[in-house]
Order: structure tokens, then sequence, then C-alpha cells
């Protein structure tokens, strides 16, 4: 929230900076808090950033001098060296088909006595093309007769989309949908009726060779992370698609808690190495993980809250203050049915224990341990999720005032429960860990969804491959898929 | 501002593209961010900043042959053409206003330092996270409203600001770092680890 409010001011300087003519001194514009000082003045200097595409064309401008300088252009070169000459089973309909779709020009025609096109020519934008008709005596064969052509044509136009939508107006088939490709193009490619295929695209971005190689070897390293070969789990076996995990102080301390309190089982754990403290740790209470990790300065320590559902709310509780937890709630009948109690743990974290009794809600599809989020914005943040995460609305209960008082969400194979923040819940939102079958794809939409990265996606040492984002509600997601077992 | 080795290896560019002007193409990619930053810093528009950058690397090339290595930067010797050519269209402009040209407003000194520091943000505004750059150049560069980048993104002007701010945050993190010599990276939270247990 205080980085929306940040962003807003900066906005409010950068308008107020394009507002000013170049040149001029700074007037009174907004007061700049020393915080965004430095990024008002990187966005001052960046008021001169060339034009995106200017680098590129001048560098263009500067190759077509030097290779003309080496040689003077004559007449005779202006006429193009290399044409296309293709054979179709009707070239006037063609002719025709170029002229509508492509605005070729016609150049000539020669007809036989049987009225066949001999020879014809058109031009398409700055490009001769020559065509004919069938003559089978002569070899001169359409793909159509051959049953399709292995050349390819490329055309450039201004407007793929406006292009390609003629074309398949007058009669063409897409192939392939138009979209940005990795070369700087904006290009499909169309079958034309007569046994063509034709790559449209309009040029987006200049790039050189060695930039082009450079984003396919990207794509390619990619692609290749991203393919999982078929021993590894994505998911691996006992985790759902989200894992509550808690950055705490203590985290020693804290298995112990659940160890004693609510029956967990550890499963490992991994020091930092020349600590005492914890660098990762996964328990396991009933058919939930939980995963766990002492604080560092990247991922300072947060309190999350979960619903635990249990059978005998009173004995937990019971254990739980045993075991150096404090009472939120004594065991009470709530309104709606269930039985609950609220301890904290020693290191914050609230823990609603619930014995489902009367409400629809089942533990199978939530699982024992069930992440709460008291959120600001929370219908917002449910709109986020089914727009980053596909998250579909399982269950939802609104207050009067159209604030959103409990909603169940679900994410793949997990439940969510989400509730406003008010004066009596504060806001908690939560850390979790995101285990899906191909998190290239769920990191994009979440980065398209405007989340800020605190770690790039990238393959991890210890075989999956995650990142670390942060939504604008505060909560921390941690999208993974497993990619490669590693023995330790 | 460069070691010996980058000097060597600049005078080989140099002499290379001196002998076939084919090779100027590297002598531009490195300093053209230099010769627009000085140059934008100095005139009163962007239409005016790309015809001269235009006209300082069309010099360049066509007196390339006559360039001689006495030890100074190449960029040097662009920026002195660059301010050659600032103070023609300065004095040409005068003219055509009837105004004699002032000799004070052809003084100026270069500040290598601060066109230094224009030229690395310019290209590491090209190394941004993809919608961050799209934000910060249709914002800057093409001047755009928050309103008309969010319509044609397809995004909320909330979520524009917020990739403006980051753009904007990504790169002081990343002048700061070349700045700074860079410490070894923290180790933190391995939010992910399965070190043992049921794959170990």
């Amino acid at each position: 929230m205080a980085n929306q409010s940040l962003s807003e001011q900066l906005d409010k300087i950068v308008e107020a900076l394009i507002a000013r003519p170049r040149g001029t001194v700074p007037g009174r514009g907004p007061k700049v808090g020393a915080s965004l000082r430095p990024l008002a003045k990187i966005a001052a200097q960046l008021r001169d950033l060339p034009g995106e595409h200017f680098k590129a064309r001048l560098k263009l401008d500067l190759e077509r001098r030097t290779s003309m300088a080496s040689k003077p252009v004559t007449a005779k070169e202006v006429r193009q060296t290399a044409v296309p000459y293709i054979c179709v089973k009707d070239a006037a309909a063609a002719i025709d088909f170029y002229k509508k779709v492509f605005g070729a020009t016609e150049v000539m025609r020669l007809v036989g006595p049987d009225k066949k096109i001999g020879h014809a020519e058109i031009r398409i934008g700055n490009s001769s093309m020559y065509l004919s008709d069938e003559f089978p005596d002569h070899g001169a064969l359409s793909p159509e007769t051959l049953g399709g052509s292995p050349v390819r044509m490329s055309l450039s136009v201004d407007d793929v989309d406006a292009v390609a939508a003629r074309a398949v107006a007058a009669g063409a088939k897409e192939v392939r949908p138009i979209e940005d490709q990795f070369y700087g193009e904006r290009s499909g490619l169309f079958a034309d009726p007569f046994g063509y295929m034709w790559n449209i695209s309009t040029l987006k971005e200049e790039l050189s060779g060695a930039e082009m190689q450079k984003r396919m070897d990207a794509l390619m390293k990619q692609g290749a992370s991203s393919t999982v070969p078929s021993a590894v789990k994505p998911i691996p076996e006992g985790f759902h698609t989200l894992t509550q995990y808690l950055a705490v102080k203590g985290a020693a301390t804290l298995i112990d808690f659940f160890k004693q309190a609510f029956g967990a089982v550890e499963a490992f754990r991994v020091p930092r190495p020349g600590t005492q403290l914890i660098m990762h740790a996964q328990l396991r209470i009933r058919d939930s993980i939980l995963e766990l990790a002492d604080a560092t300065e990247e991922f300072g320590a947060r309190t999350v809250a979960n619903i635990l559902h249990v059978d005998d709310v009173e004995a937990v509780y019971q254990r739980a203050l045993k075991a150096g937890g404090t009472s939120l709630s004594t065991p009470h009948e709530q309104p709606y049915g269930d039985f609950e109690a609220g301890v904290k743990d020693p290191a914050g974290n609230q823990w609603y224990l619930t014995a489902i009794r009367k409400t629809g809600h089942k533990t199978e599809d939530t699982g024992t341990i069930l992440p709460h989020l008291s959120l600001v914005r929370a219908a917002e943040f449910i709109e986020f999720t089914k727009r980053a995460f596909g998250a579909e609305v399982a269950f939802m209960h609104d207050a009067p005032d159209g604030k959103v008082l409990h909603a169940r969400l679900r994410i793949g194979d997990s439940i969510l429960a989400v509730g406003e923040a008010s004066d009596e819940r504060a806001a908690l939102p939560a850390a979790l860990h995101m285990y899906v079958p191909n998190v290239d794809a769920v990191y994009a939409a979440a980065v398209r969804e405007g989340v800020t990265v605190l770690r790039p996606l990238r393959d991890e040492p210890y075989g999956d491959r995650a990142a670390t984002l942060q939504d604008a509600f505060g909560n921390w997601w941690f999208p993974s898929t497993h990619v490669k077992d590693v023995q330790f | 501002m460069k070691d010996r080795s980058q000097d060597a290896g600049e005078r080989r560019l140099v002499e290379a593209a001196q002998k076939d002007p084919g090779r100027f193409g590297e002598l531009y990619e490195n300093n053209f961010e230099r010769v627009y930053a000085y140059i934008a810093r100095r005139v009163g528009n962007r239409e005016e900043a790309q015809d001269l950058t235009a006209e300082v690397f069309h010099q360049a090339l066509a007196n390339l042959a006559r360039y001689e290595w006495r030890g100074l930067p190449f960029a040097a010797w662009l920026l002195r053409i660059a301010s050659n050519a600032i103070a023609d269209s300065w004095k040409s402009k005068a003219r055509e206003q009837g105004n004699p040209s002032s000799d004070e407003l052809l003084s100026h000194h270069i500040d290598i330092d601060d066109v230094e520091q224009r030229a690395k943000l310019f290209r590491l505004v090209t190394t941004l996270p993809n919608d961050q750059r799209r934000v910060i150049e249709m914002r800057f560069a093409q001047e755009k409203s928050i309103r008309e980048i969010a319509k044609e993104l397809g995004r909320t002007g909330g979520a524009v600001k917020q990739l403006q701010f980051r753009g904007l945050e990504t790169l002081r993190g990343q002048l700061v770092a070349s700045s700074r010599k860079k410490t070894a990276a923290k180790s933190g939270v391995r939010p992910a680890s399965k070190s043992g247990g049921q794959n170990g």
C-alpha cells in the first residue's frame, strides 16, 4: 500500500517534469519527499531518453552509407535482381486477389490464344513478382496440382492485422495466428486460395542478428528448462498447490511448539551454514505441509494467520497454551455453528483451531491447514487472484457494505480463506509457496498483473524453478515447479 | 574513465573502421548514448537532438580516415564534433533571428562524468524487464500520458504507475550497484528447498 502511494507521488513528479518545457529551471513542482528524490533525479535525466527506434534507424542509415560509399549505384541495379516466379491454376483470379488483399499493381500480362496467362508481372510495395497459369507440358505446375508448395512468401506491411483481416475476408486461411515474435516482428502465417503460404508481418523493433540470436537462446533455454522430464513430478509428493511459508524469529522454538501443540511431524530441517538458524524446514500436520525458516534481511519476519482443523478444539487449545502459545479466544461455538478457539504461537502467528460442525465446509477440500488472509481491499485481491492465478470463488459472504466478510478461493487444489481487514481484525497477508505444473506461465501472468518481483524466476540449486513475488496487497508468493530431483 | 586494455581495444576498432567503413557500426554502438546524451542536454527538443546526433555520426564516418589516435578516447573526438555541430546550429539560428551570435552561448565545456552517467542510464533502460522498459520508453521518450500507456498496454493506470515506479527503482538500483563494487550476493530464505526429505 505504501508502494501504491509512492508510485502515485512519483507520477505527480514525472507529470510536472514532462509538462515543463525543456531546458527550463524547475519551478514550483510538487514537493519531493526524501525517499523519492533519487528517483526524481533519474526521471529528470530520462527526459532526454532517445526514442525507441532512433538508434537502430540511424545505424541502418549509416550502414547504407558505408555500403554505398564503396560502389556507386547504377540504374540497372534498381531493377530487382531476384524475383519469385509463381505458377497458379487461375492466374487472373490470383492477380485480382493480390490486388485486393495486398494492394498489388499489375505491371503487365501476356495472354495466349487459349486465354491463359503465359506471363504476368505485378508489384507489391517495392517488390516485383511474376506469375503464370499452369502449363503441364512445360513443367509449370501449380501447388494445387502438386499438393502444396515448399516455398513461402514473406510480406512486410505497415499493419499486419488489417492486411490479414482482408486476406481472410477474401478467402485466405489462417495457418498460424498473428503474434508478437521474439525477432521484433508481429506476424502470422496465411494460406492464399491458390496454395501459397504468406508470412505477413509488421516490423515492431529493429534488432540486429546478434540481438535476435540472444533472444532465441534465452527462449530455448526457458523452453528447455520448463520441459519437465516425465520422471520428475512438477508438484512434489505431499504438496498441494498452496502451502503457508512462515518466516519467523526463532524457527527452532516454533518447530517444538508445533510438535507439542499440533502434533506436527518434522520431515527435515536445513541449517543456515555456520549458524544455529534454520534456512528451511518442512513439517507435516496430518494431511498438510507447513514450511518455515528463520527470517533474513531479504525476507523479514512476518506473522500470518491459519485455520487449523482439529477434532478436539479444547484439547489442542490447552496443549497450545502449555507449549508456550497465548490465547486469542477461548473455545466457543461460533454463530455459524463451528466450534473454535484462537491461539497465538510463540512467533506471533494466529491459529484458529476449528472443528467443523454445522457449516458445509469440508476439510477434505481445505486440508488441515487453511491459510487465512486478512487484507485491505480484499475484494480487489480476489479479482487479482482470478486474473493472475486463475482463482475461483468457492464461497463468498459479503457484509452489507459490500466488503468481503469471509470468502474462500480455490487455486489449483487448494483453498484460501480471505476477509477484509478491519479495526478488530488487523491486516495479515500471507506467504504462500505455490506449486504449479508450469511456473513460467504462472510467473508471466502474475508479472502481467503488476506484481513486484522480489526474486526473478530462476532454476534453484535444490531442483525447483521458482520466483518470489509480492502482490499489491502485501502477500508473498513463491511460485515453483519442481524440475529436477536433487540428491543431498 | 577507461583502463589501458579498453584503450587498446578501442584503438583496434578505430583502425579497423578506418580500413573498412563497414566496421564503423561497433564504434557507433559503443558511443551512441554518449553523443546523444551530450547533445540532448544542450538542445531544446528531441527532433533537434536526433538531427544533430545523426549529423555527428555522419560527419565522423566521413572524416574517420583523418582521425589520428592521440591516446584520448574516441568519444572525446565525437563529442568535439558534437560541440561544433551544436555551436553551428546555434549560430545559424541566431543569424536567422537577426541576433549576432553570442560568445557566451558558445562557451560550453564538456562534463564527461555527467555524459557518462546519462549514457549509462540510457543503456540500462534497454535492459529493464520488458513491461517496465515499455512504460519508461513510452512515458519519457514518447511523452505519453499514463492513460494513453494504460490503453495501449491494456493495463490499469495504477498498474502503469507501479511499473513506472518499479522501472525507476530498478534503474536506481543498477546505477548504485554499478557505481559501487558489487558485494557478494546475500543469501536468503529458500522458500522451496527440498533438501533431504522426500527427494533425498
